[in-house]
């Protein structure tokens, strides 16, 4: 990634035209569900293109948690140049992956101020999970919970098909 | 040695933002006059210095003082002026200054993207950030000389 700066001003831009779009179409409380899922799904798209370029020189995974830790390590780092900080599974399918200082949130505040606002731009990070890890294999449901910025948390339930 | 207060404007002239951190007298006028009066008069004195400049200027206005105090402006390209008033014995500080625009104008409010252009600056985390550097600053003491 050439310059952080360009990625996160095309993002905050990406958010709010995805916003400004449906409200000009008058929705009224269905707005906001479809807003997140629109930008989801433009970071399923993002990170199964990702995931390939990032994987084309390494080796097949042994198995889920495998999976998962690249993920933390190299995918996050390639993305937010940093890792995850931290990742707990219950050895079931699901996964918690902590970020204490998520890059698309920094500059938002350290604490709770704008809290209700941040899931908006979790949404396409979400999708960039999920749609690295489809395309690695897992089809699961991501999900992401903020209580104190920057930190944040995306859920990973893996789905057995 | 202390800093006085600062005060963020931009391009259009509508005050950002105003820290104060050690002021012992007030203007005597509203807060919104003070700040026109503060926009105007440093708008002025620009254009005053670069006209009657006999020399090319290099940087332009930079800093005015008086026997109390010393007032500090940076301007960027982007059309943001940033004024501090200190007390005397502080050296030219405009990279300071640049450096409350960069590390943390930049950092916090043009990288927020709740925070329009042009709006007051509601940012905590920036409030928060400032204050912090400026009271980290070298010459910075709670108490005036």
């Amino acid at each position: 990634m050439a310059d952080d700066s360009l990625f996160e001003f095309l993002h905050m831009e990406i958010v709010s035209h995805v916003y400004k779009e449906h409200e000009s179409r008058g929705d009224n409380d269905k707005e906001r569900g479809t807003c997140v899922s629109l930008l989801e799904l433009m970071g399923f798209r993002v990170g199964q293109g990702l995931i390939e370029r990032f994987t084309k020189d390494t080796p097949s995974f042994k198995d889920e948690l495998d999976v998962m830790k690249f993920v933390c390590k190299d995918f996050w780092t390639n993305i937010f140049r940093k890792q995850i900080d931290n990742l707990r599974t219950n050895h079931q399918g699901t996964y918690v992956l902590q970020d204490n200082r998520f890059t698309l949130l920094t500059p938002l505040s350290s604490g709770k101020q704008y809290l209700e606002e941040a899931p908006k731009y979790l949404a396409f990070s979400c999708g960039l999970l999920r749609g690295a890890l489809s395309n690695l294999g897992l089809e699961s449901v991501v999900t992401a919970e903020v209580s104190l910025m920057p930190a944040c948390k995306f859920q990973v339930v893996v789905q057995k098909i | 040695m202390t800093v006085h207060n600062l005060y963020i404007f931009d391009r259009n002239g509508t005050c950002l933002h105003y820290g104060e951190w050690n002021r012992k007298k007030q203007a005597g006028i509203s807060k919104d006059e003070e700040f026109k009066l503060m926009y105007g008069m440093s708008f002025s004195i620009r254009s005053f210095v670069s006209k009657m400049s006999p020399l090319d200027m290099k940087d332009g206005f930079m800093t005015f003082q008086t026997s109390r105090y010393k007032l500090h402006y940076y301007e960027t390209p982007t059309g943001l002026k940033i004024i501090m008033n200190t007390d005397l014995g502080v050296p030219n500080s405009r990279d300071i200054l640049h450096q409350i625009y960069s590390t943390l104008y930049v950092e916090y409010i043009v990288k927020n993207p709740l925070c329009a252009l042009g709006d007051t600056l509601q940012s905590e985390l920036f409030n928060s950030r400032l204050d912090s550097f400026v009271r980290a600053l070298p010459f910075f003491s709670a108490r005036a000389a």
